[in-house]
């Protein structure tokens, strides 16, 4: 165990180093899906304030506002693509040097993944989430969130991190059978704002549609954790959430492990 | 018992036997019409990239892999890796399967595709040595003792701290050469090392690979068309083309059996008279032996031959009969010749096959 982690540690720190040399490109990232969010915060803000000012889907405005933000704070640290990385090493046949070296694939994914999702979570999610709280409580007048829903949501966050990141390994598989995935890519991009809940919370959704939310990973990816974080959940329906993620995250690798001994069987490295 | 230990001792650290790998791919038609034509065919290409290849290797060799474009090596080298799975056939690397156990395999050797690179490619090279030293689970001694011998015969401490995509092509290949040596590997796989290299580089890799093999008994296979890291390197060459085996021995062997000719040039007194020699008659042999050619301006007359058929001392006894000559020069055949007349199919391929 001692040496899993020293063999793939380096990765996570290579990572955030290999981030803080692109620091330039990153910023501008982090603003675009800010100025994204800020957008949708107007726009809830509107719709709320011309209804009654009930709640919709289940969510006051002021839970509307802890939703947008913190979706934004979550899915940056969840969402930490690997497949483009898949994708171009297989395309341009670089995960040869991947195959030479005592290591598995996916973990050092994984583990470059976790280098990302830390350096977001620094740069600039704690920052974005201490603004929130700060603004819940001192211009909403919500009271602070409590410990017991943070540890839950860092918890489950950290679930979340990794059903993405196990999809995300099977989804740049294609690769190996298209050797091109960038069309798929957006829409994968498209469609998933949609399922995981980034767009609109899946509460508003019709009750059908949020029964197949319930079969499918995406709900678990970034919704739950958020959801969590509301105090949505409590009691045994808190365990289903929790457990359905843990349950995610064991398929997604057994799919995950059989994708890969497949395309191993099949590889060809281009070039040389 | 002795004979035992002895047969013991000299056991190959490669066996690959009967390998064959085929690539299948989906045909592709020309143009817009044939992209959509390929969309619905279901035709395949098949090429098979490597035929039936077998060869052992000992510890401590240090193989050429020679073959002329498209032959079949790299794709061997990648088969020998663990990279790719052989269609048929089993390669044994240090008594792994490296296509059923890659990672025990990896721990096991190194390799350089010299158009490629295995480094952190946004980081300073020193961290690319410092991770590879955790995955390869290299102590802190042998680190030390790696990186110091690394550094005296590669001259990485000049750009050590540079981030790997600024380095020139002659380091970054001299980086990479170290980095597959940092876990002092059983086996090194050299796939065109010296690729664009100047001659100072290529001189210093050269140098290397030979410390490295003397100092740890390295097993090195390599690939290349550069007949000078063959002659400077390799006392076993295997040759391929289109993906069979052609021959597999010796350096000096195959300069024997296929360096059959000699050139010898000579400055004469008077080309004209030895223009005028009836030499098939004088050496006693057929006009498909030998092969003249003069030069009047320099005076010079030069004579290819074949040297089993035709004694020198003849040709220069004919010459002395009709005019004086002021001096000479003798050519073996050059390995690059030889190959070369190899990869255009120019002997019968009887002829090579050992
Ligand atoms: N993925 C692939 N699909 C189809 N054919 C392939 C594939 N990879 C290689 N080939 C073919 O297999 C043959 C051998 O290729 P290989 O790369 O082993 O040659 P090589 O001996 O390394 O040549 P070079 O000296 O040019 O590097 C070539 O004819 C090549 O076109
Ligand atoms: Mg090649």
């Amino acid at each position: 165990m001692k040496k899993f982690f020293k063999t793939y540690l380096p990765f996570t720190g290579n990572e955030i180093k290999r981030n803080l040399a692109y620091k330039g490109a990153f910023y501008l990232f982090v603003f675009c899906s800010l100025f994204g969010s800020f957008i949708s915060y107007y726009l809830w803000k509107a719709i709320y304030g011309s209804t009654d000012g009930g709640a919709i889907g289940g969510l006051t405005q002021n839970q509307m506002v802890i939703y947008v933000f913190m979706t934004y704070v979550t899915s940056s640290i969840v969402k930490v693509s690997i497949s483009e990385e898949v994708s171009e090493d297989v395309v341009k046949g670089t995960v040869a040097m991947n195959l030479i070296k005592p290591i598995d694939y996916r973990f050092s994914l994984i583990f470059k993944g976790i280098g990302s999702s830390v350096y977001r979570f620094l740069m600039p999610g704690i920052f974005v989430w201490i603004g929130v709280e700060l603004y819940s409580c001192l211009v909403l007048h919500e009271p602070f969130t409590g410990i017991v829903n943070l540890v839950l949501y860092l918890c489950s966050a950290m679930f979340s991190f990794f059903i993405y990141v196990l999809f995300d390994f099977c989804f740049g598989m294609i690769a190996f059978f298209t050797t091109y995935i960038f069309g798929l890519q957006m829409v994968k991009s498209a469609v998933l704002s949609f399922l995981t809940g980034e767009l609109i919370p899946l509460s508003f959704f019709p009750a059908v549609f949020q029964k197949v939310f319930d079969f499918l990973p995406f709900s678990s990816m970034v919704y739950t954790p958020v959801m969590i974080y509301l105090g949505k959940y409590s009691g045994s329906e808190l365990m289903f959430v929790l457990a359905r993620q843990v349950i995610w995250i064991v398929i997604l690798y057994a799919l995950g492990s059989l994708i890969w001994k497949k395309v191993t069987k099949r590889l060809v490295v281009l070039g040389g | 018992m002795f004979v035992f230990c002895l047969i013991k001792k000299g056991d190959s650290m490669i066996q690959v036997k009967n390998i064959t790998k085929e690539f299948v791919s989906a045909k592709k038609y020309p143009g817009l019409k044939g992209a959509i034509k390929g969309l619905f065919s279901r035709e395949k290409v098949r090429k098979t990239a490597v035929d039936d290849i077998s060869f052992d290797i000992a510890e401590g060799e240090i193989v050429g892999y020679i073959g002329s474009n498209g032959a079949g090596k790299s794709t061997t080298i990648k088969m020998m890796t663990g990279i790719l799975r052989p269609t048929k056939g089993q390669c044994i690397v240090n008594g792994i399967d490296p296509s059923k156990n890659r990672l025990d395999n990896a721990q096991n050797i190194g390799v350089v595709f010299g158009q490629r690179t295995q480094l952190w490619w946004d980081l300073p090279l020193s961290e690319s040595f410092t991770i590879l030293k955790e995955i390869y689970n290299v102590s802190d001694e042998e680190y030390e003792e790696r990186m110091n011998f690394l550094n005296e015969v590669l001259g990485l401490p000049d750009f050590f701290d540079q981030s790997v995509r600024t380095l020139s092509l002659g380091q970054r290949m001299r980086a990479d050469l170290g980095a597959a040596l940092l876990h002092n590997p059983k086996v090194l796989y050299l796939d065109e090392p010296t690729i664009g290299l100047d001659l100072v580089v290529k001189d210093k890799i050269r140098q290397a690979i030979k410390d490295i093999n003397q100092k740890y008994k390295t097993t090195v296979i390599l690939t290349t068309h550069d007949i000078g890291d063959i002659e400077e390197l390799c006392n076993r060459i295997i040759i391929i083309d289109e993906g069979r085996k052609i021959y597999d021995g010796g350096l000096q062997e195959l300069k024997d059996t296929y360096g059959k000719t000699r050139k010898v040039t000579m400055e004469l007194r008077q080309v004209k008279e030895a223009e005028k020699i009836n030499w098939t008659e004088k050496l006693g042999t057929t006009e498909d032996k030998y092969q003249v050619t003069t030069d009047e301006e320099k005076n010079q007359l030069t004579i290819t031959f074949e040297k089993n058929e035709i004694q020198i001392s003849d040709i220069i006894a004919t010459i002395m009969e009709v005019t004086e000559v002021k001096d000479i020069q003798i050519q073996e055949t050059e390995l690059a010749e030889i190959v070369k007349e190899i990869y255009n199919h120019q002997f019968q391929s009887e002829e090579i096959a050992e």
